[in-house]
């Protein structure tokens, strides 16, 4: 049972399909694992219906209905693969890369948005993730384990969303490795050892 | 509206027929109910006669160009074809269903256009992300009528808010114009503003 989650504007543009590929996948992470966000998506689903109802009725091509009537009487195509249990199952993974003593990270390439930042990272018990700041927004699920920062104190299937001006450094303080899912939608500036280290790597 | 029309030469008597008629989300219910149990051709037509306009209408609001829009409209409608039995009436309104089967295919198309500029073989990658959500979340008819009611009173500032988080690709932007305020503030009052919103809508079940 997560405590932390997304928040309405940003479940509003995911609903809307507005929200970046990368920030996309993070939400759609926790949706998985989140049945009252799932219920808030459908919220502003029902409302992007209503906004459908009300779009201006646009000139159709005379020739567009014949066509879509052609088209049914055509044989569907296989239907698309069966729906993983979270998204994330259906990317493939590469491998950790160790940076440093407890902390491993990978990057999470998406064929259909090369351009996102998406990463994961893994903290041992008593590590600290790369202290860090943000331009844009920072989007985290995390997976598994759990860990604090100045502003509380986060476990596996909460979601927060990070702002501009937060600058923190969290402490994990679970007994297991802390797994977390983080998406980028402006740059990240990194701070400390870890984090020189990480920024190059990252290319962000 | 009569539902039992009998469209003997589409397509084009199929724009002529029901224009301006006022159609109920019944309607749309019943529509979708005779293309789902008897493959109404008919019933698919009119289906097609509302929401293709409107689908492109929408799509070409939110940026996408003509061409594409067509093609997403198109696309829409023939899986609503395909998909018919799979649209539960008790779950949610038909506007709904189409509308995140349109968004659905907006997002397909984009990324399909991201890897063909990079040469990836979009065969056998699977879809992502948004696409999954649409039959997962929980809807409930009773709620989009509600959802649809609570929408006419939201106020300037909230509708403004909502709207352009669907239509544009940069809201936060448009929001601060249209709204006259600094782009600085701009996300605290997107916050508030959804904040508002979404209790409003849930409190209206």
């Amino acid at each position: 049972m997560s405590l932390h989650h997304p928040y309405d504007d940003t479940l509003a543009r995911y609903a809307a399909g507005r929200l970046g590929a990368g920030p996309s996948l993070v939400i759609a992470t926790h949706l998985a694992g989140c049945a009252e966000c799932r219920a808030r998506v459908g919220l502003f689903e029902a409302a992007g219906g209503a906004l459908l109802e009300e779009a201006p009725a646009a000139a159709v091509r005379p020739d567009l209905f014949a066509a879509a009537l052609r088209r049914i009487e055509e044989i569907a195509p296989p239907a698309p693969p069966p729906r993983h249990a979270s998204p994330l199952d259906a990317l493939a993974l590469p491998p950790w890369r160790r940076i440093g003593s407890g902390l491993q990270w990978r990057r999470l390439r998406l064929d259909y948005a090369p351009d996102a930042n998406v990463i994961m990272l893994k903290v041992a018990p008593g590590g600290k993730m790369p202290h860090h700041t943000h331009r844009g927004t920072e989007y985290t699920q995390i997976l598994q384990g759990a860990f604090h920062d100045e502003f509380g104190r986060y476990v596996a299937g909460d979601c927060i969303e990070a702002d501009d001006e937060v600058e923190h450094q969290p402490l994990i303080d679970s007994d297991v490795d802390c797994i977390c899912l983080a998406a980028f939608d402006g740059r990240l500036r990194l701070q400390g050892f870890f984090g020189r280290l990480l920024q190059p790597l990252l290319g962000i | 509206m009569s539902i039992g029309l009998v469209l003997r030469s589409p397509p084009r008597d199929i724009y002529r027929v029901g224009a301006g008629q006022a159609v109920t989300s019944e309607d749309l219910k019943a529509l979708m109910a005779q293309v789902a149990q008897a493959r109404d051709r008919a019933a698919y037509g009119r289906l097609f006669q509302y929401f293709a306009p409107r689908v492109i209408g929408f799509m070409v609001r939110s940026g996408v160009s003509a061409t594409d829009a067509e093609e997403i409209a198109q696309d829409t409608l023939v899986t609503v074809w395909r998909k018919a039995e799979l649209y539960d009436p008790r779950q949610a309104a038909v506007s709904t269903w189409i509308f995140t089967i349109a968004r659905n295919l907006r997002i397909d198309l984009a990324r399909r256009a991201t890897r063909q500029r990079n040469g990836v073989a979009a065969l056998g990658a699977p879809e992502i992300g948004v696409a999954e959500s649409a039959e997962s979340a929980t809807l409930s008819d009773e709620r989009d009528a509600k959802v649809r009611e609570a929408m006419t009173q939201l106020s300037r500032e909230q509708a403004t808010v909502l709207r352009l988080s669907f239509f544009s690709e940069k809201p936060h932007a448009e929001i601060a114009r249209e709204l006259g305020i600094p782009l600085g503030t701009v996300k605290s009052r997107v916050r508030l503003a959804m904040a508002k919103i979404r209790p409003f809508l849930e409190s209206e079940r």
